[in-house]
């Protein structure tokens, strides 16, 4: 009887190990291995994306970010269902939206989210030489150092838009003073960051000048291909498309950054494509976006 | 008649022209494309501003900032790019990028915040460069700068600790100089036969973490382990620096 007990036990205590190091591993790394245990669990059916709430509170920088994973698991064909919650930058575990809850891992950011995605299995570029590879990552640097930095700085930094859209939406779900408070707290982080990469004395056209070399290199490199690495997306169309769907589609104060990225025919088809096959195609109810 | 263009920046050592990254990037620069540049090295008098180094001066205008600068030397037709493809720019632009985003929070821990190398080697040499009592007061700040950027910019949470972003970001940069290794694989530069702008930058950030003797080296082994860059680095300034190169 001692001994069924005694290996009853250390069954539980071997699982709860386990468990507890898929919980404890949820880190940025990119050269993180995940342990085996990962890689043999299938992709569920419930796994779920956390944004905040789509039509009062998310921001255009999350907002592009959640597309940017959304499309990026279309791509990889991997089923997601998107929860919004008020608090989801507070329950993901780098401060970032979006993030994923897949079985009993939670990974947020789009770089994580590809690693542990490909430790499942999928991967959207496996058929690119290293080369292509370092191209890919360069290319989503750019988009990361000037697209997102950019979203950031309009939001956050330009009075008129901080003013008429960031802090009354950022703070919407809260009950005064709480709403104004966690507002300023993020616009003064967001300052200090931008000063320390030096886009603090920036002004919004300079800003928007970097944006416009950004989209004239993206739709350099594009050309008149289908996707940015030939026939076969990856994950650079994810995150491309994301930011340019959202700054395209999100109403601001004035049209000058859509008409930035309008100016370049080839991303407008590009992101045509993308709504069109992964999107609308498959009927997803989540949601159905339109490109207006 | 170009007016003449006057650069001030921090001077150089252990070979090498300089040995600031920024300066080094604008230095390289000037010499592919042939600009005439006037090298105005700070040293410990009072004269010159030392603050947003380097600094580009001409007759009517002072331009600072690398991307600005270079901006400015090719409105002024000293251009070392007419000869890339428009993608082959806009790759440029996506490899300086990555370099800014993945190498440069390694370089800037190597040399500001990494305790042995400021002691022994960042702060005295910025400080003998510089005129008491700024020298007090300017490599510390300067180190905190650094700190302040790798922090703001790479630890988030749930990286809390230094030690962790730490070992974050050497893991990036090493992963970043494997990708401009593969890159650049058995060519001489990284577009063909001629330097452009992004052998400015990739020699600018490489050649002073190359050459600069440190204590603690994890990230320059790294770097010697890819004879590529080593010999990319080497013959620039074999072919471009021989005539003008500082002492330590």
């Amino acid at each position: 009887m001692s001994l069924v007990a005694e290996a009853f036990v250390s069954q539980i205590a071997v699982r709860w190990a386990k468990v507890n190091v898929i919980i404890s591993s949820t880190d940025k790394g990119m050269g993180k291995s995940y342990p085996q245990t990962i890689a043999a669990e299938p992709w569920p059916e419930n796994a779920t994306l956390y944004q905040q709430l789509k039509g009062e509170q998310i921001l255009l920088s999350d907002n592009a970010a959640s597309l940017a994973v959304q499309a990026f698991l279309q791509m990889c064909n991997l089923p997601i269902k998107v929860v919004c919650r008020a608090n989801a930058e507070y329950m993901s575990p780098s401060g970032k939206v979006p993030f994923i809850h897949v079985g009993n891992q939670v990974v947020s950011e789009l770089g994580p989210i590809v690693q542990f995605v490909k430790a499942k299995g999928h991967s959207l570029s496996d058929g690119l030489d290293e080369v292509q590879k370092a191209e890919m990552k360069a290319y989503m640097e750019l988009v990361n150092n000037m697209l997102l930095t950019a979203e950031l700085y309009l939001q956050w930094c330009d009075e008129a838009t901080v003013g008429e859209i960031t802090h009354a939406r950022y703070g919407s779900p809260y009950p005064w003073p709480l709403n104004h408070i966690l507002a300023y707290q993020k616009q003064w982080e967001v300052r200090r960051k931008m000063k320390a990469i030096g886009w603090g004395k920036k002004t919004l056209d300079q800003v928007l000048e970097d944006v416009d070399q950004c989209c004239q290199a993206l739709s350099q490199r594009l050309g008149t291909q289908p996707y940015f690495f030939n026939k076969q997306p990856t994950e650079l169309d994810a995150l491309v498309f994301g930011h340019l769907y959202t700054i395209l589609t999100t109403q601001l104060t004035s049209d000058e950054l859509s008409e930035k990225v309008k100016n370049y025919s080839n991303l407008l088809a590009f992101c045509r494509r993308i709504e069109q096959h992964y999107f609308e195609d498959r009927g997803k109810g989540s949601s159905s976006i339109r490109l207006s | 008649m170009a007016a003449p263009l006057e650069l001030s920046c921090w001077g150089g050592g252990w070979g090498l022209p300089s040995v600031h990254s920024e300066s080094l990037v604008v230095m390289a620069y000037a010499k592919f494309s042939g600009a005439p540049l006037k090298v105005n090295v700070i040293d410990n008098t009072w004269r010159g501003s030392r603050g947003d180094v380097p600094i580009l001066t001409t007759k009517d205008n002072i331009v600072s900032q690398p991307a600005k600068i270079l901006n400015f030397l090719r409105k002024q037709k000293y251009n070392a790019d007419y000869e890339l493809s428009a993608r082959q720019g806009a790759d440029t632009l996506a490899y300086i990028a990555l370099l800014e985003e993945k190498l440069l929070p390694a370089v800037l821990h190597t040399f500001w915040v990494e305790n042995d190398n400021y002691f022994t080697v960042t702060k005295p040499w910025f400080a003998s460069r510089i005129p008491f009592p700024l020298s007090l007061i300017l490599p510390g700040r300067m180190s905190k700068g650094a700190l302040n950027r790798i922090l703001l910019t790479r630890g988030e949470p749930p990286l809390y600790h230094l030690r962790e972003v730490e070992a974050q970001i050497y893991r990036d940069a090493k992963e970043c100089l494997n990708l401009l290794s593969h890159r650049l694989g058995t060519s001489q530069f990284f577009f063909g036969d001629m330097p452009s702008t992004l052998d400015a930058y990739v020699f600018g950030f490489l050649a002073p973490l190359y050459k600069v003797r440190f204590p603690k080296v994890q990230l320059q082994e790294h770097l010697k382990q890819l004879s590529n860059l080593c010999r990319f680095c080497d013959d620039i300034l074999n072919s471009y620096f021989r005539h003008s190169l500082g002492d330590g």
